[in-house]
C-alpha cells in the first residue's frame, strides 16, 4: 500500500551537484525541501579514505560509485534498424550515483563554452550559409545567451574554487590565458595548478607553432580556499585519483566538499537516501505535478506530495523520469515529431600518443584530474571550417589525468596485445608516453535519441531507458581534421613516434570515452523543438523543472560541467525571483 | 620496551642535555666562525639518529632522505625556523645538507617508548590516523603519511615512532601557522582543524606505535 506522506514545498529528484545547489538555495529561502537520492550517503571521512579509495580494481575497472547496472542500466544500439541490447557493464559512459552523485567522480575539468556554443545554430547559418551542414543534423539555438550565463558561471566558479588563468576579463586579453574565452567579469577564485612536465613539453611545442597554450581550468584546488558558503577546501596532492574515484583531501570540489554540509544544517531540508523514484504524479489535467512517488531501500512505496519538483538526476535518466511520468511529447526520429528524447548528444573524444625517448620522464602517475596544457585554436568556431565540410571542434592538449597500474599502459601500434611483447612495451613505453587528448564537440541529428525500451525493465519494473546514436559524419571529419593537429604538436614535441587516433564509428559502449551524455530534455525558445524553456522549466508541467546536462540542445567543445553549474544557478534566479513569487509559465508558448 | 633500551635512552638524554647547551651558545655568540665540518647533531639528535623526546627534539633515524634535506635547505634559507637548526642548516652546502640527510635516512635506532596515554586518547589519535573526522573536515592522516603512518618518499615523513613531543610542537606550529614550510599549506590546513585534544591524541598515538622497519 502507497503510503502518502506530508506534503513540501520542493522535491527535488536526485542529490547531487545540481540538486544540493538547488535545494540548499531553495531552503535558504525558507521552502521546506525533500532530497530523494536513490544511491547511499557517503561523506570524504570515511567513505573517501586511502588506502580503500585508492583501490583501482574496485573503483576505476569495476565502477564502485556508479549506477548499479544489475538494477537499473541503459539499453544501446547504434540504429533504429537494430534490438537494443542492455548495458551490463559500464564502459563508455559511468553515470555515478549516490549523494553527491558523478560529480564525485569527476575529474574537475570547469570550462565555459564560448558566447557562439549559445547561438550555434544561427551563427553557422551567417558565417557558412544556410545549405552548410548536413541535412541530418538538428542542431539549434540555447535560448539563453553567454551574457545571461555570466553571472552564473562567475557564481558556479567561486562556489567551487575553481585554479585557472583568465584568458579575457571584461574583454580585455590577460596574457597566459585562453585568448578564444568569451569575457569573464573576474579572474578565477584561485590560480591555476602548477604544469605537468608533459604540460610543458606541450606549451613549448604548441606556442612553436603560433597556438595559445593555457593552463586547464581545474576544480582540484591549486591552494586552500574559502568558499562563499564557508566551506574550506584544501590543496591538490596530485594523487592521480580524481576520476572514477573519490577524493580523501577535500580538495576536489564536489557536492560533499563545496555545498552539502550547509544544506544538511537547514531544518527546512530533509534528505532521504536508498529512494527510488518511480514517477513524477501529474493531476488529471496533465498540466500539474502533485508530487512524486518512490519507493525506499527496503521497497515500500511513498508519494511524496510538493508545489514543485525539480528532477535534477543524471542527465539520461531525467529524461528517463520525464518518459516515465509522461510528461511532454516522447520524439519519434520517423517523423521528427515530439520532443522529449530528441537531441541526445555526446562527446567526440579522439587521442594520439607521443612516444619519446627513454631520456624524457614523464611521471604520469603525479597528476590532478584537471592538471594539463591546452589550446583552444581548434576548439568550437575558433578557425575558419569554410570547405571542411563540418562544424565544430575540439581542444586539444596535454591532460592525462593519471597514470594507474591497471588501465594505464600506452603501447605504440603493432605491439602485441598480450604476453612477453606487450608486458616489455609497457615497461619501456609507460614513463616516456604523453597521452594528448582531442575533446571535441558534438552535433544532434535526426536518428540519434532516447526513448523508453519496449523489452527490459528494471528492478522496479519500469521500461529501462533506450539509447540509439551513432557518430554523425559531421563529427568524424571534425575529428580526423583536428587530431591531424594534435598529432603534429606531438611531433613537435619532440615524440620519436606518433601514433593518432581519430574517432572512427560506429560508436561502442564498450570502450571508455566519456561520461558527457548531453541532450534528450533541451531547452529552447519554442515547446515545438524543446522539453523545457530557457529556464529549465517544463513546457508542459509549469511546476516541474528539468536541470542537467539533458537540456543541451548539443554538446560544445568542452566538459559541459562548467555550463551545467551555470544554467542551475540561472534556473535557481529565475526560481527564487520570478516562478516562487507567482507560480505559472515563465515564458508563453 | 627492553630493560635494555628504557637505561640507554635515559643515558642519552642526560648527557645530551649537558652537551646542547654550550654548543648552542657558542653557535648563538661566534656567528662568524668557519664552519664545522660535521655539526654536532648527534648532541640532540643521537649517535643512531633516535632523537631526545623529552625535549621535542625528533628522530631522524630512517627518516625520507628527501624529507630531511628539504628542512635542511629550508632551515638554511630561513623558510623553516628554529633558533637551533637555522644556524646549522646555514653554516653548511647544499651537497653537505644532503650527505646529512642521506645518512639519517640510512640509520636504524631502537624504539625508544613513549610515555603511556589514556585510552580515549589513543582512541582519538587512532581515529584521526586511520579515519579522520568528518565534522573537523580533517582526512585520515595515513592518507598521506602512509599506513600505520610509516611514511611515503618523497614528500611525507613518517609519524610512527616519532616523539609525541616533537610531533605535537610541529603540529602546533602547523596550527598557529609559525610553521609554513608544508607544500600548498596541507600541514596548515589540516591542523588549523585540530584542537588540543586531538593534537595531544594524534601525537601519542603516532608515538606510542613502533617505528616502521622496512
Amino acid at each position: 500500500m502507497v503510503q502518502r506522506l506530508k506534503e513540501v514545498d520542493v522535491v527535488v529528484i536526485g542529490v547531487g551537484m545540481v540538486g544540493s545547489i538547488v535545494a540548499k538555495e531553495l531552503a535558504a529561502a525558507g521552502y521546506t525541501v525533500v532530497g530523494l537520492e536513490r544511491g547511499p550517503a557517503r561523506f570524504t571521512v570515511p567513505q573517501f579514505q586511502s588506502p580503500a579509495v585508492h583501490d583501482e580494481l574496485r573503483f576505476s575497472v569495476r565502477k564502485a560509485l556508479m549506477q548499479d547496472s544489475t538494477r537499473e542500466t541503459v539499453t544501446f544500439r547504434n540504429l533504429d534498424s537494430q534490438v537494443a541490447l542492455p548495458i551490463r557493464r559500464w564502459e563508455s559512459f559511468l553515470p555515478g550515483t549516490g549523494l553527491g552523485g558523478s560529480m564525485v567522480h569527476w575529474n574537475g575539468q570547469t570550462y565555459r563554452f564560448q558566447a557562439n556554443d549559445f547561438k550555434l545554430a544561427t551563427g553557422t547559418r551567417e558565417r557558412y550559409g544556410r545549405n552548410f551542414l548536413d541535412p541530418e543534423v538538428t542542431i539549434q539555438d540555447w535560448g539563453v545567451t553567454y551574457d545571461d550565463l555570466e553571472p552564473h558561471y562567475d557564481r558556479f566558479e567561486y562556489l567551487l574554487g575553481t585554479s585557472g588563468k583568465a584568458g579575457n576579463i571584461k574583454s580585455r586579453i590577460q596574457a597566459g590565458g585562453d585568448p578564444h574565452e568569451s569575457p569573464r567579469s573576474r579572474e578565477y577564485p584561485t590560480p591555476p595548478q602548477k604544469e605537468l612536465f608533459q604540460g610543458a613539453l606541450f606549451r613549448k611545442a604548441a606556442t612553436s607553432l603560433g597556438y595559445h597554450a593555457f593552463p586547464q581550468p581545474s576544480s582540484n584546488l591549486s591552494q586552500p580556499y574559502t568558499n562563499p558558503e564557508g566551506m574550506k577546501l584544501n590543496t591538490c596532492v596530485f594523487c592521480g585519483f580524481c576520476e572514477r574515484h573519490a577524493c580523501e583531501h577535500y580538495a576536489k570540489s564536489a557536492p560533499q566538499t563545496i555545498i552539502l554540509p550547509v544544506l544538511l544544517a537547514n531544518p527546512n531540508f530533509e534528505l532521504r537516501t536508498g529512494c527510488q523514484v518511480q514517477r513524477i504524479n501529474l493531476d488529471s489535467t496533465k498540466k500539474r505535478a502533485t508530487g512524486v512517488t518512490y519507493i525506499d531501500a527496503v521497497g515500500r512505496e511513498y508519494e511524496q506530495p510538493a508545489s514543485l519538483v525539480i528532477t535534477s538526476a543524471f542527465a539520461l535518466n531525467n529524461v528517463r523520469m520525464l518518459l516515465l511520468s509522461g510528461i511532454g511529447a516522447p520524439y519519434d526520429p520517423a517523423t521528427g515529431q515530439g520532443v522529449v528524447g530528441r537531441n541526445y548528444s555526446y562527446q567526440t573524444i579522439s587521442s594520439v600518443a607521443a612516444f619519446f625517448d627513454e631520456d624524457v620522464v614523464i611521471n604520469p602517475f603525479m597528476a590532478s584530474g584537471a592538471s594539463g596544457t591546452v589550446i583552444n585554436d581548434f576548439a568550437g568556431d575558433n578557425f575558419d571550417h569554410s570547405g571542411l565540410g563540418f562544424i565544430g571542434g575540439a581542444y586539444i592538449g596535454a591532460v592525462n589525468p593519471h597514470g594507474r597500474p591497471i588501465l594505464y599502459h600506452p603501447t605504440p601500434p603493432g605491439t602485441s596485445a598480450w604476453g612477453k611483447g606487450w608486458k616489455q612495451a609497457v615497461v619501456k613505453h609507460y614513463n616516456h608516453t604523453v597521452m594528448l587528448s582531442i575533446h571535441g564537440s558534438s552535433v544532434t541529428q535526426r536518428q540519434n535519441h532516447l526513448d523508453l525500451d519496449p523489452t527490459y525493465r528494471d528492478a522496479w519494473g519500469q521500461p529501462l531507458l533506450r539509447m540509439t546514436f551513432d557518430f554523425p559524419r559531421n563529427d568524424l571529419k571534425m575529428a580526423v581534421h583536428v587530431t591531424a593537429k594534435a598529432a603534429e604538436i606531438g611531433k613537435a614535441m619532440g615524440a620519436k613516434q606518433v601514433a593518432a587516433n581519430p574517432r572512427k564509428g560506429p560508436y561502442t559502449i564498450t570502450q571508455y570515452q566519456s561520461t558527457h551524455n548531453t541532450g534528450g530534455a533541451v531547452m529552447g525558445d519554442s515547446p515545438k523543438n524543446s522539453v523545457v524553456n530557457r529556464y529549465l522549466q517544463s513546457w508542459d508541467v509549469p511546476n516541474v523543472f528539468v536541470i542537467g546536462a539533458s537540456a543541451y540542445p548539443q554538446n560544445a567543445s568542452w566538459n559541459p560541467t562548467g555550463t551545467l553549474g551555470a544554467l542551475t544557478y540561472w534556473a535557481i534566479d529565475a526560481l527564487t525571483n520570478k516562478y516562487l513569487k507567482n507560480p505559472g509559465q515563465l515564458v508563453p508558448a | 620496551m627492553s630493560a635494555y633500551s628504557r637505561a640507554y635512552s635515559g643515558l642519552r638524554v642526560g648527557c645530551i642535555m649537558t652537551a646542547v647547551l654550550p654548543c648552542l651558545l657558542a653557535v648563538n655568540a661566534a656567528p662568524g666562525p668557519a664552519p664545522a665540518a660535521t655539526p654536532p647533531c648527534e648532541a640532540c639528535h643521537g649517535a643512531h639518529g633516535e632523537g631526545m623526546a623529552a625535549a621535542h627534539v625528533p628522530r631522524l633515524a630512517g627518516q625520507s632522505a628527501d624529507y630531511l634535506q628539504k628542512q635542511l635547505d629550508d632551515y638554511a634559507q630561513g623558510t623553516r625556523d628554529n633558533p637551533i637548526m637555522k644556524n646549522f642548516a646555514k653554516e653548511l652546502s647544499g651537497q653537505q645538507r644532503a650527505k646529512f640527510a642521506a645518512r639519517y635516512a640510512s640509520m636504524s635506532a631502537p624504539y625508544i617508548a613513549q610515555s603511556a596515554l589514556s585510552a580515549a586518547s589513543l582512541a582519538r589519535g587512532h581515529q584521526l590516523a586511520y579515519q579522520g573526522d568528518e565534522t573537523k573536515r580533517v582526512q585520515a592522516c595515513n592518507g598521506c603519511h602512509g599506513p600505520d603512518g610509516i611514511g611515503v618518499a618523497l614528500a611525507a615523513p613518517y609519524l610512527a615512532g616519532q616523539s609525541a613531543e616533537y610531533l605535537a610542537s610541529a603540529l602546533t606550529a602547523f596550527r598557529q601557522g609559525t610553521r609554513k614550510n608544508d607544500a600548498g599549506e596541507l600541514m596548515r590546513s589540516v591542523a588549523k582543524r585540530l584542537d588540543d585534544v586531538d593534537v595531544e591524541a594524534v601525537s601519542g598515538y603516532f608515538g606510542s606505535l613502533e617505528p616502521s622497519t622496512h
